[in-house]
């Protein structure tokens, strides 16, 4: 009997994610509910002030999709397309979910703004200099060679996340990219495994297993110096140092920044220019870099 | 036995070289490889070369764009539930407005071209909606998976989003201009566009 109840707690606290919709029904009997075009649906409070919405549209109960997602109070609320119901270019033709908002909700916006900025210092005031004279002294084919290198080392963090996603050719894949890379490869400077076998990197790693899990990204999380992260992917960032070789090794805390800072520099000799262009395109470019991290990390999870 | 397994094998070799071709050779991804071609052409023009020709450049490449792009399908998509509530004056500004932001972004990344390779991997299409699939390989070798959405009007396949890495560019921009617009209000978000634009 105790061993019955200590499973059944485990299943609700393991469970309690994927039942969102069901249990948000049940919470939507004290809460806001409106009417629609051609359908209802229910705002439900939640802890942070954001709303859970649910809409039903009477149409789609045919094809038995409710529609539910995320919304701040004001934007539903202040809904007044009911009147306009006429208006020609209805959104009716648009495939549903494409077009209300899939955000990732960002409670402590005002932080993360502040180490926005801080980052966006760093970057122009020293990451990108660094960077620039690096890339002057070396030539392109030797800054590959350093991103091999270091890809190839951290085989381990994409092998086991391949394997705990159930992606058993991923995990050969990447047995098989090391030791080609590894020894054909010259310690992984290059990728023989890419370029002659057609063995392709597997890009996973414990964020993303946690999302294919059913887990979602809680909320935005922009961390100085690392980055846009969340929830999801900060718990999958330490998860993975478990794995990551540079972890096995004992390192005092110089050596660790040295190495961490040149990969970092490296990383960014090949890629200057593209968080300029992406704050020059962005009228809002917190608000642009923290939903591209959402979306992309979403597809990295569908893929 | 062995006779069934050699029709098996025969059909599924058949399904595997039938099915790709008409997907592959499907009119939307047609309309993009013509147009990335074109502008590959200008930027690789030795004609076209140095910064002398950079307005010349820039006029050819907006004009081979513009005739593939729904403005009005894209402004109506970004604005979303915003769309409903404007006037028909208003919306038309935006188009304007937010077709120039987009022209410059993409002007700016173009101008930036070397030498990067464009696979086509074929594309789906739902009735009058198609999404092609690229792959654009850097110089650096890195792979960059690249979207089209279009949308078939009258008789023309047009672009509405492009989405790079599963970035959608019309997500984006709605996100970013929803979160204006909620704090403070359209007119507000109207100013600020605006001044993006004059000061580019």
């Amino acid at each position: 009997m105790r061993n019955f109840f200590w499973i059944f707690s485990f299943s609700i606290f393991v469970f309690y994610p994927f039942q969102t919709p069901s249990f948000a029904a049940e919470r939507a009997v004290s809460s806001i509910s409106f009417q629609e075009r051609a359908g209802y649906g229910f705002l439900i409070p939640d802890l942070d002030g954001s709303y859970l919405v649910a809409v039903v549209n009477s149409n789609g109960i045919d094809e038995g999709i409710p529609a539910t997602g995320r919304a701040r109070p004001l934007s539903l609320c202040q809904k007044d397309s009911y009147e306009q119901a006429e208006d020609e270019e209805d959104f009716d033709d648009i495939p549903m979910g494409e077009m209300e908002g899939d955000f990732i909700r960002d409670p402590f916006e005002s932080i993360n703004r502040v180490f926005f900025y801080f980052n966006d210092k760093l970057y122009f005031w020293i990451l990108k200099p660094v960077a620039t004279g690096y890339k002057k002294v070396t030539p392109d084919q030797f800054r590959v060679c350093v991103r091999n290198f270091f890809s190839n080392l951290t085989m381990p963090i994409r092998a086991v996340n391949c394997l705990l996603q159930g992606k058993f050719v991923g995990v050969g894949s990447e047995l098989l990219r090391f030791l080609v890379n590894s020894t054909a490869g010259m310690l992984g400077l290059m990728d023989p495994a890419q370029t002659a076998l057609k063995l392709e990197k597997q890009d996973e790693d414990f964020g993303q297993t946690l999302g294919v899990y059913g887990l979602g990204p809680g909320f935005f999380i922009n961390w100085p110096f690392l980055g846009p992260s969340s929830v999801r992917g900060t718990a999958g960032l330490v998860g993975d140092m478990f794995v990551d070789p540079k972890g096995w090794i004992r390192l005092d805390s110089g050596e660790w920044i040295i190495i961490n800072g040149f990969e970092r520099v490296n990383t960014t000799s090949l890629s200057i220019g593209e968080y300029e262009a992406l704050k020059k395109a962005a009228l809002d470019p917190y608000v642009a870099i923290r939903d591209a991290y959402y979306q992309y990390r979403q597809n990295r999870i569908k893929n | 036995m062995n006779k069934l397994y050699l029709w098996v094998g025969v059909f599924f070799f058949t399904c595997v070289v039938c099915i790709p071709i008409p997907a592959m050779a499907g009119e939307p991804t047609e309309m993009i490889r013509k147009a990335t071609d074109r502008i590959i052409a200008i930027l690789t023009d030795p004609s076209l070369e140095g910064p002398e020709k950079a307005a010349e450049r820039k006029r050819l490449v907006r004009e081979a764009v513009s005739d593939q792009f729904n403005r009005r399908e894209m402004a109506r998509r970004t604005l979303a539930r915003h769309w409903q509530k404007r006037t028909e004056e208003e919306r038309k500004e935006f188009i304007d407005l937010y077709g120039k932001l987009l022209e410059q972004t993409y002007l700016d990344r173009v101008e930036g071209y070397s030498g990067e390779k464009v696979f086509y991997e074929g594309a789906e299409v739902d009735g009058k909606y198609a999404v092609v699939k690229a792959k654009i390989l850097t110089a650096q070798a890195t792979e960059i998976a690249v979207e089209y959405r279009l949308k078939k009007t009258s008789d023309d396949w047009l672009v509405y989003d492009v989405s790079i890495e599963g970035v959608s560019l019309v997500n984006n921009y709605r996100n970013q201009f929803n979160s204006i617009i909620v704090r403070s209000s359209y007119k507000d978000f109207i100013k600020k566009l605006k001044a993006k634009v004059e000061k580019q």
